[in-house]
């Protein structure tokens, strides 16, 4: 999105697609971002969603290479609690967005036997022995 | 099917058989799987009271959407639970705002928050085990989820708390 979006638009966007946040582009430079919080604040303020994106967005957000680790990554979020870095290449062009969201579902790949082998509940136990 | 040999006696055993066939001596410890790396082994040993849950914000059902917005805002927090007495009946998020109210929000400040929250949310116990939470909040795509003690609402963890949990452990093994 750019800076001259409006925010209504931009937040129509981001229900459509269920995205926390949104990338906010002048060309191939990233200028800001914009995100589920700094919505739920306009809401809660009854501001006027007719005004661009550029006047409530966050300028200088905190990005992460894209040849970042993903303890980088993890330690990056954690410190600043945030829950989106955008991930820029090396000459600073956003590639995309990292959620935190995505930390979990990488974690959860990673570590299949450890998550997907739990019960669905966790009180559940088997009765009896099973198989053999 | 692969077989396990006792340790004793040397017989061989179906795989995951607790004890020997032949001697009958205890065979748990072999068929248990050792988890790969620390974090792994952390996330199935602690327990969520690990992560120290908050105390929850509560609302009443009856609360104007206006209300609960400005309180997510002032105590900055992504949720409240909405509660009737000492029952948990849902939970109203960030998300929540951005999918139902959306541009929509001057429209509703006036009416009941029931109308907006989530219902049955899926909630944990204080003695769960914090891959569990970690499982549930990658398959719901959750971001809190409330924590019960006994049965009653105790607490609240977020995606954040997983992840300063995860990031202390990161720090500490950088290698890994």
């Amino acid at each position: 999105m750019t800076a001259d979006d409006t925010v209504g638009n931009v937040m129509q966007i981001m229900r459509a697609q269920r995205n926390g946040a949104v990338l906010i582009c002048d060309g191939p430079k990233l200028v800001g971002v914009f995100t589920e919080r700094d919505a739920l604040k306009l809401m809660a303020s009854g501001a006027d969603f007719s005004t661009p994106v550029r006047e409530v967005m966050s300028t200088d957000p905190v990005t992460i290479a894209d040849s970042a680790t993903v303890g980088e990554a993890i330690r990056k979020m954690s410190e600043g609690g945030y829950r989106h870095l955008p991930i820029i290449d090396r000459q600073q062009h956003p590639k995309g967005m990292l959620a935190v969201s995505g930390i979990v579902h990488y974690l959860v790949d990673h570590f299949p036997e450890t998550v997907y082998n739990l019960p669905p509940d966790p009180k559940a136990k088997p009765r009896e022995r099973e198989g053999a | 099917m692969s077989a396990i040999l006792c340790p004793y006696c040397e017989a061989e055993n179906i795989e995951g058989t607790d004890e020997c066939q032949a001697c009958g001596k205890s065979l748990m410890e072999l068929s248990r799987r050792i988890p790969a790396t620390s974090v792994e082994a952390d996330l199935l040993r602690d327990r969520i009271e690990r992560l120290w849950p908050k105390s929850p914000s509560k609302v009443a059902p009856t609360t104007p959407v206006g209300d609960v917005l400005k309180r997510m805002v002032d105590e900055r927090i992504g949720c409240v639970m909405v509660v009737d007495g000492d029952k948990l009946v849902g939970i109203f998020s960030e998300r929540d705002a951005l999918m139902k109210l959306n541009t929509d929000a001057p429209k509703f400040l006036t009416r009941p928050i029931s109308q907006f929250m989530t219902t049955s949310p899926v909630t944990l116990e204080t003695n769960d085990k914090i891959a569990f939470a970690l499982h549930k909040m990658n398959l719901g795509g959750y971001r809190h989820i409330p924590i019960l003690f006994h049965g009653k609402l105790a607490g609240v963890i977020s995606i954040r708390d997983i992840l300063r949990y995860l990031a202390e452990r990161v720090v500490a093994k950088k290698h890994h």
